[in-house]
């Protein structure tokens, strides 16, 4: 059996980040589906109204803290009162350019989200990460 | 911050002839109020909230001075109190300053010159808490917005930074000299960000500590070399740039502010176009008239959504993903109109484009 590849969603309003977080997950080869986002909002639709889902693997969220109109922790918060059955598919990784110590209190209230990662993703950082799933 | 004239003084004493010599005395370099008892003190206090300085004597029939200092003590904070007793009583003294917040003890019968020099004093001390207070609320702000600064220099700093950090790690991946030309695209866009939040600290600590310099403006000059900025960017993204001045009489006022302000209404405009329609414009318009500037920029872009309209001056907000900014320019150019007196406001619809029109007065 081959192994399953897994999906992964980034949202970051950043473009060049979107850009470098698909490329570095694409050639990890864990991949072969890769959908970006600039706009949370966007996102939780697509999450809403997915109904379609391969429940073997769960999907990645790899999410900005710092964006307009709907900030990271919104969108974990809005991500939260969605029913377990969709929650339950996916897990969510969180990016920012400087750790600090209120948002990592702010993200450990959060049972869906995995990591709070520092910015810029790269290889390593990603194999470790899946390693930990 | 207090008001300048004369100083409100209120004198509390139940003997009438007290009240008559003590206004007598004191009406021509102080506003006297007089109250033949405490209800009348009442009243005098909430009619004059700005009373600096209150007599009042220790031995009245209805209540103690100490009392009534002990009563008003919540309820009016500000006014200084000055206790009047002709009685040695040691104990009423020490209870006034214990429990009412006495600034002074002034015996009777009292010398002019013991009034005068507890007013003087008393005065001293209100106008120096009452600019404790200002500077307090200034300060807090200060430090609100130096929270604010330090959060939001990691992302608009570092983010930038360390976008393009990662995007030199991934171009060792790549292979096409095409997508390494589009990275770069992406990293100077990065670069170009980083660039534009330091001028607009720069622009902020201008406005917020500089100095107004109040001169004679040319319009025409200022919007000349707005117009050179933006006249390349029109041209590169297909934008019409229309640009109307007007002005027939002289105005004054802090050329610095004025460009901040028109650059950054002018950088929105040309920023928040909408790239779907055929005949994107942008206009700016500027009529000075009878003491006041009005500029006017005006665009046909994606607009604002009617939810965000009130936030858009706020520090950091930002009101759109679409494109980058840092959302410091709206909040500086409504800094930098609050200084000279002016005012803006916006019409806007989602999707159909901006009108931001300014008032300034002449200095």
């Amino acid at each position: 059996m081959t192994a399953q590849k897994r999906k992964f969603i980034v949202i970051d309003d950043n473009k060049l980040d979107c850009f470098i977080a698909e490329k570095i997950i694409l050639n990890t080869g864990l991949s072969e589906n890769v959908s970006v986002y600039t706009d949370a909002r966007e996102t939780l639709e697509f999450i809403r109204n997915d109904t379609g889902l391969d429940h073997d693997l769960k999907i990645i969220i790899l999410v900005d803290i710092q964006m307009p109109l709907m900030n990271g922790f919104e969108f974990v918060e809005a991500f939260e009162q969605l029913p377990p059955e969709t929650k339950n598919n996916y897990i969510i990784f969180m990016l920012t350019s400087s750790i600090n110590q209120s948002d990592l209190n702010r993200i450990s209230n959060y049972s869906s989200v995995r990591q709070l990662l520092n910015k810029p993703l790269s290889i390593v950082k990603l194999s470790t990460m899946m390693e930990t799933l | 911050m207090p008001e300048p004239g004369k100083i409100k003084v209120l004198y509390i004493d139940d003997e009438l002839n007290n009240l008559i010599g003590f206004k007598a005395s004191f009406r021509l370099d102080y506003k006297i109020f007089t109250a033949n008892n405490t209800s009348e003190a009442l009243q005098h206090l909430s009619k004059n909230p700005d009373i600096r300085v209150i007599f009042c004597d220790q031995r009245m029939p209805d209540k103690t001075g100490v009392q009534f200092f002990k009563e008003i003590k919540g309820t009016y904070q500000n006014p200084i109190r000055i206790l009047l007793t002709g009685y040695t009583d040691i104990e009423a003294v020490i209870e006034a300053i214990n429990l009412s917040n006495i600034f002074r003890y002034v015996k009777k019968p009292w010398i002019d010159a013991d009034i005068i020099s507890a007013i003087e004093e008393a005065n001293r001390f209100y106008m120096a808490n009452s600019m404790i207070v200002v500077k307090t609320e200034e300060l807090q702000k200060a430090y609100d917005e130096l929270d604010k600064f330090a959060y939001s220099v990691t992302h608009n700093v570092r983010g930038p930074l360390l976008s393009v950090l990662g995007a030199i790690d991934v171009a060792q991946y790549v292979d096409g000299v095409a997508e390494l030309k589009g990275m770069l695209k992406m990293m100077e866009e990065s670069v170009k960000n980083l660039d534009n939040y330091i001028q607009n600290i720069h622009d902020y600590h201008n406005l917020k500590r500089g100095q107004l310099h109040i001169e004679g403006i040319d319009f025409n000059e200022i919007v000349k070399e707005q117009e050179d900025i933006f006249r390349l960017e029109a041209n590169l993204k297909d934008i019409s740039f229309e640009v109307n001045v007007s002005q027939r009489e002289s105005f004054r006022s802090d050329k610095t502010s004025l460009r901040i302000i028109i650059n950054n209404l002018l950088s929105n405009a040309f920023k928040y176009q909408d790239k779907n329609k055929k005949d994107k414009f942008v206009e700016l318009d500027i009529q000075v008239a009878t003491g006041m500037a009005n500029i006017n920029v005006k665009d046909n872009g994606i607009g604002i959504h009617e939810d965000n309209v009130g936030d858009v001056f706020n520090m950091f907000f930002r009101a759109t993903s679409d494109e980058v900014g840092a959302g410091f320019g709206l909040y500086n150019v409504k800094d930098a109109l609050i200084k000279l007196n002016g005012d803006i406001k916006v019409e806007t619809d989602l999707g159909i484009g901006s009108v931001f029109k300014v008032y300034i007065p002449n200095k």
